[in-house]
């Protein structure tokens, strides 16, 4: 299924005379973890939070799911889970009482469901249910980002933000969070639009990327963006971390044919 | 499946799942219709409800009108489903691919998220009587480990002051004493014009509105003066203290001092607590003037009362004990001020929400304790004739 599930048309950000976005125009596909890539103030997170209906944009169009999305207006919510860069849990409710709001706000299903379903979402993205009486400032970085993809899963969504989810992970947690990302994505039916620096997690999850450039943005496969000549993608996907986990990515993809 | 779903929910025609069910000699067959899904999670548990109390014999759920289902409605299908088989009957699933049942077979200890669950909700009406005895108990000993860290802070304070430690006393100084007279000045001004008025309305029907003045002058100087001066630096410094070293300790500023050698106790608590036990007295006075004056403009102006009477007045009814009685309280407000704005700013660890909530109570605690010592004042000098 290759039709959009987000589209932005002509999107136009400014701020003052810096313009950000100039009639950019982006389509996530169903069912695809696109990662989107950038310098910093290329205005990835602008992109996003437009797309979320946080951003005042200036012009364009944009639509999640068949539905407008204006600034300030309730935007499909029922339909989408942001994993913000902090993790933005609330920080005077437990960690249950975090993944169970946003299903109380939406739902009067039965209490005793409610926190089923909660504690089942914590343990699809790997956190003991020990966690569960735990606040928020109790607990590690990584447990922190896991209990915000609890939260972000917590109403099924069909659209997943992601904003930086590997910054501030340690390796192994970062990997672990991957393959977290990539094994609810096959379960679940998800679309993933995911803002990364990790160069690990963008060539090991994300099945297009798009490249934040000159006020635009080009999306492709990793090996039609490492092909790109634009300077700045060739910078930056040429830099030797970009090139070691590009060639590790390679590596662990032949090992997986062969074994 | 997903597009007709988001089609239906779009034009706000999405049908309602619901169970039928057919006896059968040797099975219940329930027939599930509709999408199982998240928002539908009520009507799910209303209809296994039903299935659970119709069960009898060997229950068969078929799928073949279910249109889609999610994790949300696959848990409760697949749980209920579960507990009927812990009745001691048999359920299958029929016509079902069931990706999501495998998906929660795989990862999930039903019994346990069971359990956790009706754990929580057992949980919520913890017994009050205990709530509040642990409550208690709390208070009490975060009072004791308070007044010891403060005794620490004090005994700090013995060895001599650094110049650096008199640099930050004396911007403390400035912001907490210069900067809050003209505010100070200002409520105790109207407070005086308050008093007047209330005292005269009272006084004028004796015939003693003269006596207007003893009451405004007596209540300034030996109470309204050191109170406002003290609630006022509570609102403002108090707060400030807590915030501005909450700011700090989040900010890692507290630990990099440490690490430097600079002793965090010595160059930020200590000089806010001297400072303020400076800077509280001389603002009562401030407070005492700006009360009297607020009096003067009420009895004089509008009470038919002469400019010399007022001063008569004030010096018959006001003496030194009265000024002192009032005067002396205030060292003790300012360092209860400082010392609780200091001491939660310092205990702020972990989040932005803590910053806040300590700020807070450091204002309500301070004001409070400010309340509490007054009444203590007060008692102790009309016992003793002061």
């Amino acid at each position: 299924m290759n039709e959009p599930i987000i589209e932005v048309r002509g999107l136009v950000n400014r701020f003052g005379h810096q313009v950000v976005h100039d009639h950019l125009d982006l389509s996530v596909r169903r069912d695809e973890i696109l990662g989107l890539v950038g310098g910093s103030g290329s205005g990835k997170s602008v992109l996003m939070r437009s797309i979320l209906g946080l951003h005042p944009y200036n012009e364009g169009e944009i639509t999640v799911m068949d539905q407008r999305i204006r600034y300030g207006e309730a935007g499909p919510s029922t339909c989408w889970g942001v994993l913000f860069q902090g993790g933005a849990l609330l920080s005077n409710l437990t960690v249950q009482e975090n993944v169970e709001l946003p299903i109380a706000l939406h739902s009067d299903m039965p209490l005793q469901t409610r926190h089923e379903l909660a504690s089942l979402k914590l343990i699809m993205v790997g956190l003991p249910l020990s966690a569960a009486d735990k606040y928020p400032s109790e607990l590690s970085g990584g447990m922190r980002k896991r209990v915000a993809l609890a939260r972000a899963l917590a109403m099924e969504p069909r659209i997943l933000f992601l904003d930086e989810p590997t910054a501030g992970l340690d390796p192994i947690a970062a990997t672990e969070f991957d393959e977290l990302i990539t094994y609810l994505h096959d379960n679940l039916d998800l679309t993933i639009l995911m803002i990364t620096h990790d160069v690990d997690s963008l060539f090991n999850t994300c099945n297009r990327i798009a490249v934040l450039v000159d006020q635009q943005v080009r999306v492709g496969t990793a090996e039609e963006i490492i092909g790109d000549t634009h300077p700045w993608i060739r910078e930056y996907f040429g830099a030797p971390r970009s090139k070691r986990a590009w060639l590790a990515k390679q590596a662990s993809e032949q090992e997986r044919r062969r074994g | 499946m997903n597009r007709a779903r988001e089609a239906a929910a779009h034009r706000g025609e999405m049908a309602n799942p619901y169970l039928s069910t057919e006896r059968l000699p040797e099975s219940l067959v329930v027939r599930i219709h509709g999408p199982w899904l998240f928002e539908h999670v009520s009507e799910l548990e209303e209809a296994s409800r039903m299935v659970r109390e119709a069960a009898d014999r060997h229950v068969e759920f078929r799928c073949d009108d279910l249109e889609e289902i999610d994790i949300a409605g696959a848990w409760v299908l697949y749980d209920r489903a579960q507990q009927l088989r812990e009745t001691g009957l048999t359920s299958e699933f029929k016509g079902f691919d069931a990706a999501h049942f495998k998906f929660l077979q795989h990862i999930i200890d039903a019994a346990a998220i069971r359990e956790h669950a009706h754990d929580l909700d057992a949980r919520r009406p913890a017994h009050p009587i205990r709530a509040a005895l642990v409550g208690i108990g709390r208070i009490v000993t975060r009072g004791v480990e308070d007044t010891g860290q403060v005794t620490r802070w004090l005994g700090e304070g013995l060895r001599l002051p650094t110049r650096m430690m008199l640099r930050e006393t004396i911007t403390q100084l400035y912001q907490a004493g210069v900067q809050a007279i003209p505010v100070v000045m200002m409520i105790s001004f109207l407070i005086g014009i308050v008093l007047a008025y209330q005292g005269a309305s009272q006084l004028q029907r004796l015939g003693a509105q003269v006596f207007v003045v003893d009451m405004v002058s007596i209540a300034v100087v030996r109470e309204m003066g050191a109170l406002l001066a003290a609630i006022m630096v509570a609102g403002r410094s108090g707060s400030a203290f807590a915030a501005s070293l909450g700011t700090m300790k989040l900010n890692e500023e507290v630990d990099a001092m440490q690490v430097m050698g600079l002793n965090p106790t010595r160059m930020l608590v200590l000089p806010r607590i001297f400072a303020l036990v400076i800077a509280l007295p001389a603002l009562t006075l401030f407070a005492n003037a700006a009360g009297l004056a607020g009096g003067a403009l009420i009895t004089i102006g509008a009470l038919d009362v002469s400019t010399l009477q007022f001063v008569e007045r004030v010096s018959a009814s006001t003496d030194m004990n009265d000024f002192l009685a009032g005067l002396i309280k205030t060292p003790v407000f300012a360092f209860l001020i400082a010392a609780v704005g200091t001491l939660r700013g310092m205990q702020v660890r972990r989040s932005a929400e803590e910053l806040g909530l300590k700020t807070t109570e450091a204002v309500v605690l301070s004001i409070v304790l400010i309340i509490c010592a007054d009444a203590f004042f007060t008692t102790v000098y009309t016992r003793i004739g002061f």
